[in-house]
């Protein structure tokens, strides 16, 4: 399995970020419930790894950082879905 | 290595599905371009059977080209608009409008192209077909209006193959309620 989608809160960013373009980040900490450090530091290492992309804008002259879904992250997380479900089959099998 | 227990995998395969199945529902349509080619789509095939019955002079049909160039008008400023949302659209956004406007673009040039094999009453009810196609294909996402709405739009196509006196005005009153009343609703719905 991935390690760093072992993590749940990094686990969820990445299915939040699945089927969008961009996502800011207050809406990411919106969706995850979780605090700005801590979902602060969780991003750091996605974007870190390659599996997110961060890009800074301006939206009516506020700086906006928002949060995109790479090729890496999407290919990760649909290998550690796998490795996951193969888990429950394994165990249910026996 | 670390890794995760069963019962661990199964509570993280749930919180992505509820994520997943969230994000797939939350698919917003631009209610604005049912609600404008519906009116127009219905505008078109009202005049047209208006003249037939000899209701309003058949000059009337030149105020349809206005119509139309009013509903691309619109359609292309919004599109742009909502390209340039600052989020973005979502992939399944993005897969609505490529089918949008597919469906669209295929309706009018065969209308255009094949007039002489789609004449009068058929050149209509493509519009209604390629509206009904563009409903369904939302309502494969989840959405009960759209496959409400759908269904009106099939139930008209029948009513006017099977009511030749009254052809335009089933199609008119599809158009209307299933494809102008969607757009009606989503807008209200996501207001």
């Amino acid at each position: 399995m991935d390690e760093l989608l072992l993590s749940k809160i990094r686990l969820g960013v990445i299915a939040e970020l699945l089927n969008a373009e961009w996502v800011t980040f207050s809406d990411l900490q919106q969706a995850t419930q979780t605090t700005h450090g801590n979902l602060g530091a969780h991003l750091a290492k996605l974007v870190e790894s390659g599996y997110v992309a961060e890009e800074k804008v301006f939206v009516n002259r506020r700086p906006q950082t928002r949060y995109r879904l790479t090729k890496a992250g999407r290919s990760a997380f649909v290998q550690h879905v796998r490795d996951m479900q193969h888990l429950l089959g394994k165990e249910s099998a026996s | 290595m670390e890794s995760l227990t069963a019962s661990q995998a199964r509570d993280h395969i749930e919180m992505v599905d509820r994520i997943l199945t969230r994000s797939e529902r939350s698919l917003h349509v631009g209610g604005e371009f049912f609600l404008a080619w519906g009116l127009f789509s219905t505008a078109v095939t009202l005049t047209a059977q208006l003249v037939v019955d000899r209701r309003i002079p058949a000059n009337s049909l030149w105020a349809l080209p206005v119509l139309l160039a009013a509903a691309i008008v619109f359609s292309a400023v919004r599109g742009r608009q909502l390209g340039k949302c600052k989020d973005g659209l979502s992939l399944i956004q993005r897969e609505f409008f490529a089918v949008l406007w597919i469906s669209l673009g295929v309706a009018m040039f065969t209308d255009i192209v094949a007039y002489r094999i789609f004449t009068t009453w058929a050149s209509s009810a493509i519009w209604t077909v390629a509206a009904a196609v563009v409903l369904f294909f939302i309502a494969s996402h989840g959405n009960r209006r759209a496959l409400a709405c759908g269904i009106i739009l099939l139930a008209s196509l029948a009513a006017a193959n099977f009511m030749p006196a009254f052809t335009g005005y089933a199609l008119a009153a599809g158009m209307l309620f299933g494809y102008a009343g969607f757009g009606l609703i989503s807008l209200i719905a996501r207001d």
